[in-house]
C-alpha cells in the first residue's frame, strides 16, 4: 500500500481538526479545542485503482504572522490550506498566505479549502467566491459533512502527482 | 554532532523503513512507550518524513501528538540520518504540553472572545455612524424646511401687522388677533425646530457679550406686562441686589431660556402667579454662579410627567383647548441651551400646587470697560427718516412689507427684484443703506456685496444689511465677513426691523 504524508495548515480556529475528524472518524464537535504542535492521523482511501494510506498531519493553527515550522513539511507529498469563510481576515491575504506555504513546503500546488460554509448565506458565499476566484478548490462544511470527502480526495490526488 | 534533545527518554536506531534496529539508551522508557505494541516499530507517524531526511542533517519535530490506545503522548522527536541508519531521540513532553494545552486553550478562547468583541464593536460603531448620519440628515432637512417656511411666514406676519390700522370692525379685529397669535406661534415652532437642529448638528454658537442680568429681568417684566395684560395671573420678576453689574454670556439665548420657561408656566397656571427671580448663588474672583428660578402656582405635574419634561416633543395635556400646545420642543431646547452654557436645570413639581424650574449657570464677571462699551449703544433718534435706501428682494410680498414700513418712516427708497437690478441701481446712485435678500435669481445678495469694484464709485461707504431666513450665528458671521454690516432675520417685526435700520444708519452696528 502506498503511504503519503499530507499536511493541513492555516490560521487557528479555521476548522482543520474538524475537517480531519469528519474525514477520519465521521464525527463533529462544536467544542473548540486548539491543537498544539502536530497531530498525526491515518486514513486509508481507494483512489484511481490503488489503496493509499494518508498520514494526515494536523498542524497547529497559526496566529497573525506566525509560520508553520518548516520541519513539519519534511517529506510531505501534499498540503491543504484551510481558511474560515466566516472570518474575513483568514482569506483577505490569501495569495500571500499560499505563497508562504509554498515556500516552506517546497510544494508547487496547494489544495485550498474554504471551510464553515454552513455559517454563510448563499449571497455571502457568492460574494466570497467572487472575491477568491480561481484560488479556492473547494468550499466545505465539516459540521454538515459538505464536500469534506472531495477535499481530501483532491489532496490525495495532489499527493500522487 | 550534539543532539538538540538532551534529556531524551529513548534513543533508537531504525532502518530507512522505520523498523527498530537497536535500542541504544533509555531502556526505562519501555514502561512509557510499550515498544512491543509498536508506536515506533515501524513508526507510521514518520512515513514520508524519513524518506525526506537528508544525511547528517538533524531534524527536530516538536510537539508531535501520538496516540497509543487510550493514551496520548506529546513528544519531541529528533531524527539524525547517516548512511547506515537513522538515530531517533524521543522526549516525552506530555506533562509540559498538558499544561501548555490549557494555557493555549485559554489564550485562544480569549482571542476568539476578543475577535467577537471587536466584530460587535465594529458593528456598533457602524450603527452609531449610521444613526449619526441619519440624525444629521434629519437636522439638515428640518433646518431647510424651517428656512423655507420663514419667507411665507414673514409675509403672513408682515401683512397681519399692516392690516391692523386698516380694519375697523370689531369682528375683523378679533379675526386679526387670532391670525396674529397663530402666526407668532408658528414662528416659535419654526425657530424651535431650527434651534434644535442647530444644537443636534453641533452648530450652536453662544455669544459672549456683557449682560446686565437686572436689566434682562426688567426687559422681561416690561415685555410680559405689555403682552399679557389680559391674563388673570400675577407675573412677578425679582432680582437680588448682590448680582454682578455685568456677566459675560449670550443674552439672546438667556432671554430665550427664561421666556420658554415663563411661557410654559403661564400656559399651565390658570390662576395664581408666575414668579421669575435671579439670584447670585456664589462668586469667587471673576467667576459667579447665578441661579434663575421660574415658579408657578399652576396645576403641577405627576412625578412621571416631571421626569420626562425635558424630552423632545413632550406635551402635557391641556384642559383649555384655546391655548396653543406648540411642538413640545421648548423645554427640550431650554435643557440643551442650559447644558451648552455649562449650567444645570432641575424641576420640582407637585400636582395641584405648582412647578418650580431652577437653573444654575456659571458666568464670568464682565470687565467694566466691556460693559461701558455696550451701554453707549443706546439710541433715541430716528435715523430712517429721510435716508436713501435700496431694497432688493425677489419676493413681491416681502418687498411690499418693507415698503410699507419705510413709507411710514418717511425714508426715500427704491425696490428692485434681484441682485443685478440692485447692482445697476448702485452704479448710478449712492445710498445710505442697501437691504439685500440673500437668495435671489441672477445675482445673490452675497455675490453682489462681494463685487465691490463694480459699485464702489457711487457706494464705497454704503451700509449693507442682509434680509434672510439664514440666521444662525455662523450664517451671520459669514455674511459679516463678506461685507454685510448686519443681518435682519426673517420673519421680522416692524419694530425689530426699524431698530436694526436705525442702529445701522446711526453707525452703531
Amino acid at each position: 500500500m502506498l503511504a503519503k504524508k499530507v499536511l493541513l495548515v492555516g490560521k487557528f480556529g479555521v476548522g482543520k481538526t474538524s475537517l480531519i475528524r469528519r474525514f477520519v472518524e465521521n464525527e463533529f464537535s462544536e467544542d473548540y479545542i486548539s491543537t498544539i504542535g502536530v497531530r498525526v492521523s491515518a486514513k486509508e482511501i481507494h483512489l484511481e485503482g490503488q489503496e493509499i494510506k494518508l498520514m494526515i498531519w494536523d498542524v497547529a493553527g497559526t496566529k497573525d504572522d506566525e509560520k508553520v515550522p518548516k520541519a513539519y513539511f519534511m517529506g510531505a507529498s501534499a498540503a491543504m490550506y484551510v481558511f474560515d469563510l466566516s472570518m474575513e481576515e483568514s482569506f483577505l491575504n490569501l495569495t500571500e498566505q499560499l505563497q508562504t506555504v509554498q515556500e516552506l513546503s517546497g510544494l508547487k500546488e496547494i489544495t485550498v479549502v474554504g471551510n464553515k460554509k454552513d455559517l454563510l448565506t448563499a449571497e455571502a458565499l457568492q460574494k466570497i467566491m467572487a472575491l477568491t476566484q480561481n484560488q479556492v478548490d473547494l468550499y466545505t462544511s465539516a459540521k454538515e459533512n459538505d464536500h469534506v470527502e472531495e477535499a481530501f480526495k483532491a489532496l490525495a490526488l495532489q499527493s500522487l502527482k | 554532532m550534539k543532539a538538540r534533545i538532551e534529556q531524551h527518554y529513548l534513543e533508537l536506531e531504525i532502518d530507512q523503513g522505520g523498523s527498530i534496529q537497536s535500542i541504544i539508551g533509555g531502556q526505562f522508557a519501555r514502561d512509557i512507550f510499550p515498544i512491543s505494541s509498536s508506536i515506533f516499530n515501524p513508526c507510521p507517524y514518520l512515513i514520508g518524513t524519513l524518506e525526506g531526511l537528508l544525511n547528517n542533517a538533524p531534524l527536530t519535530l516538536e510537539g508531535m501528538l501520538l496516540q497509543e490506545g487510550e493514551a496520548d503522548y506529546h513528544l519531541d522527536v529528533e531524527l539524525f540520518k547517516t548512511d547506515a541508519a537513522i538515530q531517533v531521540l524521543i522526549q516525552d513532553r506530555s506533562q509540559l504540553y498538558q499544561n501548555l494545552s490549557q494555557l493555549n486553550q485559554n489564550r485562544n478562547d480569549l482571542y476568539f472572545l476578543k475577535k467577537e468583541l471587536d466584530t460587535k464593536n465594529l458593528e456598533l460603531e457602524r450603527l452609531r455612524q449610521r444613526a449619526e448620519r441619519a440624525n444629521e440628515e434629519k437636522s439638515r432637512f428640518l433646518a431647510m424646511m424651517s428656512h423655507e417656511v420663514r419667507n411665507p411666514l414673514n409675509v403672513i406676519l408682515g401683512y397681519t401687522e399692516m392690516l391692523a390700522p386698516v380694519l375697523k370692525s370689531k369682528q375683523g379685529k378679533d379675526y386679526l388677533k387670532y391670525l396674529k397669535a397663530s402666526g407668532r406661534n408658528l414662528k416659535v415652532i419654526v425657530e424651535d425646530i431650527l434651534d434644535l437642529s442647530r444644537v443636534e448638528a453641533g452648530k450652536l454658537v453662544l455669544g459672549n457679550e456683557p449682560i446686565n442680568l437686572r436689566e434682562l429681568m426688567q426687559e422681561l417684566e416690561q415685555n410680559y406686562h405689555g403682552s399679557h395684560r389680559d391674563i388673570e395671573i400675577a407675573l412677578n420678576f425679582t432680582s437680588s441686589e448682590n448680582l454682578p453689574e455685568h456677566v459675560l454670556g449670550d443674552d439672546v439665548r438667556l432671554h430665550q431660556i427664561l421666556s420658554n420657561l415663563i411661557n410654559n408656566s403661564i400656559k399651565f397656571t390658570p390662576h395664581g402667579s408666575v414668579s421669575t427671580s435671579v439670584n447670585l448663588q456664589s462668586s469667587e474672583g471673576e467667576a459667579a454662579k447665578v441661579c434663575f428660578q421660574v415658579k408657578d402656582t399652576g396645576r403641577g405635574m405627576s412625578p412621571q410627567q416631571a421626569a420626562s419634561v425635558f424630552e423632545e416633543y413632550q406635551q402635557n395635556e391641556l384642559d383649555d383647548n384655546r391655548i396653543h400646545k406648540g411642538a413640545g420642543l421648548g423645554l427640550a431646547i431650554v435643557k440643551r441651551l442650559v447644558t451648552a452654557m455649562n449650567g444645570s436645570i432641575t424641576v420640582e413639581s407637585q400636582e395641584g400646587k405648582g412647578t418650580t424650574f431652577s437653573i444654575d449657570i456659571p458666568f464670568h464677571i464682565a470687565p467694566a470697560s466691556l460693559a461701558k462699551e455696550k451701554e453707549l449703544k443706546v439710541l433715541n433718534k430716528n435715523y430712517i427718516k429721510g435716508s436713501h435706501i435700496l431694497v432688493a428682494d425677489d419676493n413681491y410680498m416681502n418687498r411690499s412689507i418693507v415698503a410699507h414700513i419705510l413709507n411710514n418712516e418717511e425714508a426715500h427708497f427704491e425696490l428692485v427684484k434681484d441682485g443685478l437690478e440692485a447692482l445697476s441701481a448702485m452704479q448710478s446712485k449712492s445710498y445710505d443703506l442697501v437691504l439685500l435678500d440673500i437668495n435671489m435669481p441672477n445675482l445673490s445678495g452675497a455675490d453682489l456685496v462681494k463685487q465691490r469694484e463694480a459699485y464702489q464709485a457711487e457706494n464705497a461707504s454704503t451700509t449693507f444689511i442682509a434680509l434672510t431666513g439664514n440666521s444662525s450665528k455662523e450664517d451671520i458671521k459669514g455674511y459679516k465677513q463678506i461685507g454685510f454690516a448686519d443681518v435682519i432675520p426673517k420673519p421680522f417685526t416692524s419694530e425689530g426691523f426699524k431698530a436694526a435700520l436705525n442702529k445701522n444708519l446711526a453707525g452703531l452696528s
